[in-house]
């Protein structure tokens, strides 16, 4: 089928790609001058990496490439070809959370969870660095990352207790564990 | 609040049975009889409350993980883009690149031609108006005659892909004879030869007044007669964007069975629902709202939108599923956001330090559409007549159409601007008297359980606590006025309702606002299907949490079901603050009705009287024998023999309230929030940048039934004050075009711009919300502005009457004032306050005052009082039907229009059915 483009954009042609997503081996034929934020989303299944703005300013599409944040919509896919990449639905073991995951959750670091998938990774990504990160080191990591809920304080409140997890080794509990039971019995004093 | 009880009791459940030392396990305390105000967690206020005995405080009062994070956390929640269906098409919306217009043609046969391109719809293929409130319903899913915006939809195609889409929007080409197009709103109370609606007999002369406001109340003669203090202040806002991070996003799919199901990340499906059924002609029963995960609301995205009709309609002619995703440019199109405005106002005191009267005037831009500008309107004045005794009130408001993205409810809805002008006119009142602000307040506050006057019931007020704690908590009293040029610290209230009163659709009926039904089947699980949209705040956890408090079961075991209309009793939605108060109120009453029945199928069972049974930890058991007694899944295989599934529906609706005169209704509200905020800020003299240190926040939610979420309402709602007090506005070239609909150039603070909040929970224990809970959703917000400006008025002694405050808006005021007073900038002084001998006349009225509302607050057989008291009028009696100088007049009078205020002379013209315009 012809290709009809915006005038401004050369029509693109089709290219392999591949890649490891999520650690696992991804190939696919992308258009040579698609964006990784749409390859990931439309193409490799990943639609946990958001998209926010478009233009770098939100930080919703963050991904590690090679373990470094990007953002994915200023990225070419062809960038990425050939590199390991992590989104958000790479970073649970199964069903046991990343510690970051786990405290986003119980600290509040997630309210309407939009942007929470690129505030997670680069989270990570600092985290693996460094796991105690001091308040300057965990500002100046997300400080290309936008939120409009949480005023950023329950996020930081979050890493500080991620990264107690990690220095103290606290296992994560599995997701799938028997929740309460409707029948617990009774035991007198 | 302990460091234990601080601790996260979210869904980390332990598996498998467990050991019970004593009966029941779930909270601090084992039973739910008997209130021991020791061990229910965090439970404060005064006075009883209906819910009192149910609380075991093992659900509610805790913080608690949102039931939905780990979908959020793990990528797998889906927002309104990440809906895919098979064989969906994607839609794009051609828009106007004029702000007015009259629309001659439209040809769409070139994008037909091209390859890929399914359908394109224009405004002929849905004629049917609508808007959120149904007395104004003027928007269409595209144009039928005139643009009235850029950005204002046109045409819609669906092809198979994006950039086909995009491809065919270009190739669509419209004719347009531009009109003369309108930005100033002062322009907008004049005639105009093309008005940008019409609304026929109701049309406001030949104008492009949307709407207007006239009220007095109170001895308004005698209010500046007996000033001996009075501030006038001429403010201008900018308008803000919500900036919530998921553009807007839509599916539509009309399934084989000839019914249509919208996929929308929406906080209030029922009235998109009401708007599809309207424009797609179809009964409402043949479509079904699916609400995806909401990244953010706000507010902007409570209306019905075009996109989503465009959407429905394509799919509809194209039989398959269509998807359209806006840009961001296309989110500040749609806007919805907060309304420029230019406030005037002016405040007086007299002699004793009380406010004789309020002068408010305020036009507020509304854009090219109605949206929610009627209550706006209303908003912008009603909702600054509390939280002080007041002795006249005369509010001018008018809403004009603007050839601007439309404005319309934005957290703090119409409260936020008129609030700042309040609270720093509040500053410049004490500093006139040279008495401490914070005493001011403390001696002007209505007590709980009175009337506003405007006749707002308004019950718990937690008010003097949240000024107490700040004061404290900031160290106000060592700080204020005595810090170096520079540095200052500041004070602001804010009031809110919880919950809007009058549902929008008001015929007269007596549907109630929220509904719960409840399922529990013979797993014991508690499905609870339920029509508030969870936009983030946490609404699914607090029904959750409340139906897990009555029926004493942990929170795993409820499963809430909130998504779509199909399954859910029609909810009004997620805006005015309304969530908490009123679902949780129908959550109970639901819960109430299945814990009944697990009582009497336990006193079956145990042969005990029903009414020495209680409800602990998934057991039901003898109040004074705990021995006796059966589990829960006993008691609900009991009650569900010869029946099946236990099935309850709760209802919440407002008692009947406030008085009678037109526009009586709007800002009425079961109950009210209360705030005080501090803000230490330090200003930069040469470079006019304000940094913002730290902002105590202390607010009355009534009872924090997740302390969790209220602390992240707090601070989130200062994030997003802050954005408008600083950095956020929307920009509007000469020509009128929005020179920043990006998040790049609009600027939204980052973490560097966040001061640290220090959020302070107040406890009034409301004595109709859940538990004794109010809202925490919007009220946080409105304190911050004005604290943020008296701040700045303290470390540099200039009073902005403009915001944002930006570094070049503050170097130009530094700059005016060293040339007005002569002095080079970095001589100048902060302002100091000598307290006048009014002082201890305010701080001795502020003790007694306390006592009186101490004792208010705990009686529950109280006599009536009314706005006025303070007065010397009798406060069982409103205050106009005791005095004539008193009164309630809602039209302006001959006098009052010989010169009349900027807003105030909307009144010149006369609707068209009593004789105005063409």
């Amino acid at each position: 089928m012809v290709q009809f483009r915006l005038p401004m954009l050369p029509a693109a042609g089709e290219v392999p790609w591949s890649a490891v997503v999520n650690d696992e081996e991804v190939s696919l034929s992308i258009e040579s001058n698609a964006i990784l934020l749409d390859v990931l989303r439309d193409q490799a299944g990943s639609l946990g990496t958001k998209r926010g703005c478009d233009m770098g300013t939100c930080g919703c599409c963050s991904v590690l490439i090679d373990g470094v944040p990007r953002l994915s919509c200023l990225t070419l896919a062809q960038e990425g070809s050939g590199c390991s990449i992590t989104t958000v639905e790479g970073l649970a073991d199964g069903h046991h959370l990343h510690p970051i995951q786990q405290t986003f959750t119980e600290c509040g670091g997630s309210q309407c969870g939009f942007c929470t998938p690129g505030f997670l990774v680069v989270i990570s990504a600092l985290l693996e660095d460094n796991p105690t990160p001091d308040d300057a080191e965990i500002k100046a990591a997300i400080e290309g990352n936008l939120c409009r809920c949480t005023g950023y304080q329950q996020i930081v409140d979050s890493v500080r207790a991620a990264s107690n997890i990690l220095t103290s080794g606290e296992a994560i509990e599995d997701s799938t564990a028997a929740k309460s039971d409707p029948d617990p019995g009774y035991v007198a004093d | 609040m302990s460091e234990d009880k601080d601790k996260v009791e979210g869904y980390r459940q332990q598996s498998g049975k467990l050991p019970f030392p004593r009966p029941g396990s779930g909270g601090s305390r084992g039973t739910s009889d008997l209130r021991d105000e020791e061990a229910i967690a965090g439970i404060k206020g005064l006075g009883e409350h209906k819910h009192d005995d149910l609380v075991t405080g093992s659900a509610v009062g805790k913080p608690t993980a949102l039931v939905d994070g780990r979908w959020k956390v793990t990528g797998q929640a889906q927002y309104g883009d990440d809906v895919r269906l098979p064989g969906e098409l994607i839609g794009r919306i051609v828009r106007s690149k004029h702000h007015y217009a009259r629309v001659l043609s439209i040809d769409v046969s070139a994008a037909l031609e091209l390859p890929g391109v399914v359908a394109v719809a224009t405004g002929r293929d849905a004629s049917g108006s609508f808007g959120v409130l149904p007395v104004t319903k003027d928007e269409h899913a595209m144009a039928q005659e005139k643009v009235r915006h850029v950005g204002d939809p046109v045409a819609c195609v669906a092809a198979i892909d994006e950039s086909t889409a995009r491809e065919a929007v270009r190739l669509i080409e419209v004719e347009y004879e531009e009109l003369e197009a309108l930005h100033d709103m002062r322009g907008g109370l004049e005639d105009s030869d093309e008005p940008i609606h019409d609304r026929g007999q109701y049309h406001i002369g030949s104008s492009n007044v949307q709407k207007r406001v006239f009220q007095e109340f109170g001895d308004i003669k005698g209010m500046a007669d007996n000033a001996v203090a009075s501030h006038s202040s001429s403010w201008k806002f900018a308008g803000a964007n919500h900036g919530f991070t998921e553009p807007h996003a839509v599916v539509a799919n009309w399934d084989p069975s000839g019914r249509l199901t919208l996929y929308t990340p929406q906080q209030v499906p029922h009235y998109v629902h009401r708007a599809l059924a309207d424009v797609l002609d179809v009964p409402m029963h043949q479509i079904n709202v699916h609400r995806t995960f909401v990244g953010g609301g706000f507010g902007g995205k409570s209306d019905p939108f075009p996109h989503e009709m465009c959407a429905a309609i394509l799919s509809r002619k194209t039989g398959r599923p269509v998807r359209i995703n806006f840009d961001r440019e296309e989110v500040f199109w749609v806007n919805r956001g907060r309304h420029p405005s230019r406030i005037d106002m002016n405040l007086h005191a007299d002699s004793e330090g009380r406010l004789c009267g309020i002068e408010t005037d305020a036009l507020i831009d509304g854009g090219a559409f109605a949206s929610f500008g009627h209550v706006t309107t209303y908003y912008n004045g009603v909702l600054h007549t509390a939280p002080y005794e007041i002795g006249a009130f005369h509010y001018t408001g008018a809403r004009v159409w603007t050839n601007k993205p439309a404005s319309g409810a934005m957290r703090g809805h119409g409260a936020v601007n008129s609030r700042c002008a309040f609270e720093v006119g509040m500053d410049g009142i004490a500093e006139q008297l040279r008495v401490d602000p914070i005493t001011l307040r403390l001696a002007n506050l209505l007590p709980p359980h009175s009337a506003t006057i405007t006749g707002f019931r308004v019950t718990s007020i937690g008010m003097r606590e949240c000024l107490e704690r700040v004061r404290e908590a900031s160290g106000w009293d060592e700080k204020f006025r005595k810090l170096p040029y520079g540095h200052g610290i500041g004070v602001g209230c804010g009031f809110f309702i919880s919950g809007s009163g009058l549902p929008i659709h008001w015929e007269p009926n007596k549907f109630p606002h929220a509904t719960v039904h409840l399922k529990v089947d013979m797993d014991g699980g508690v499905t609870v299907h339920t029509g508030a949209a969870e936009i983030g705040q946490g609404s699914d956890t607090v029904v959750a949490q409340s139906v897990a408090e009555v029926l004493g079961l942990p929170l795993d075991m409820i499963r809430i079901r909130s998504r779509e209309t199909d399954t859910a009793p029609v909810d009004l939605g997620s805006y005015s603050s309304r969530v908490t108060f009123m679902n949780a109120n129908a959550a109970i009453s639901a819960a109430m009705e299945i814990r009944q029945e697990l009582l009497d199928a336990a006193a079956e069972m145990t042969e005990a009287p029903n009414d020495r049974l209680v409800i602990g930890d998934r057991r039901i058991y003898m109040r004074d024998d705990p021995k006796i007694g059966v589990s829960y899944l006993e008691a609900l295989h009991k009650a569900q023999e010869d029946k099946g599934a236990l099935v309850s529906s709760g209802a919440y609706r407002t008692p009947p309230m406030g008085r009678v005169h037109k526009g009586a209704g709007a800002g009425i509200a079961p109950a009210y929030s209360f705030s005080a905020y501090v803000a230490e800020v330090k200003v930069d003299v040469e470079t006019g940048q304000t940094k913002v240190l730290k902002v105590w926040a202390a607010h009355d939610c009534g009872k924090a039934l997740n302390p969790l979420s209220v602390k992240g309402q707090i601070i989130g709602s200062c994030h997003m004050g802050l954005g408008q007090v600083l950095s956020e506005e929307m920009k509007y070239g000469r020509n009128g075009h929005l020179i920043n609909p990006d998040l790049l150039d609009y600027k939204i603070p980052t973490i560097h711009e966040m001061p640290e909040v220090v959020p302070i929970i107040v406890e009034s224990n409301d004595s109709e919300g859940p538990f004794g809970a109010k809202e925490a959703g919007e009220g946080p917000l409105l304190p911050i502005l004005p604290a943020v400006c008296n701040a700045v008025y303290d470390a540099i002694g200039i009073r902005t009457s403009e915001l944002p405050i930006t570094p070049d808006r503050v170097h130009r005021m530094i700059e005016d004032r060293c040339k007005k007073e002569e002095m080079d900038p970095l001589d100048l002084d902060s302002p100091v306050l000598r307290h006048s001998e009014l002082q201890a006349t305010l701080e001795a009225r502020a003790s007694e005052h306390a006592e009186r509302d101490f004792l208010r607050a705990s009686d529950p057989d109280l006599p009536d009082y009314n706005n006025g008291a303070l007065f010397g009028f009798n406060p069982e009696i409103p205050a106009d039907e005791q005095d004539e100088r008193w009164v309630v007049s809602v039209t302006p009078d001959s006098d009052y229009m010989e010169s009349p205020r900027l807003a105030g002379s909307a009144w010149k013209h006369a609707e068209r059915r009593h004789g105005g315009g063409s």
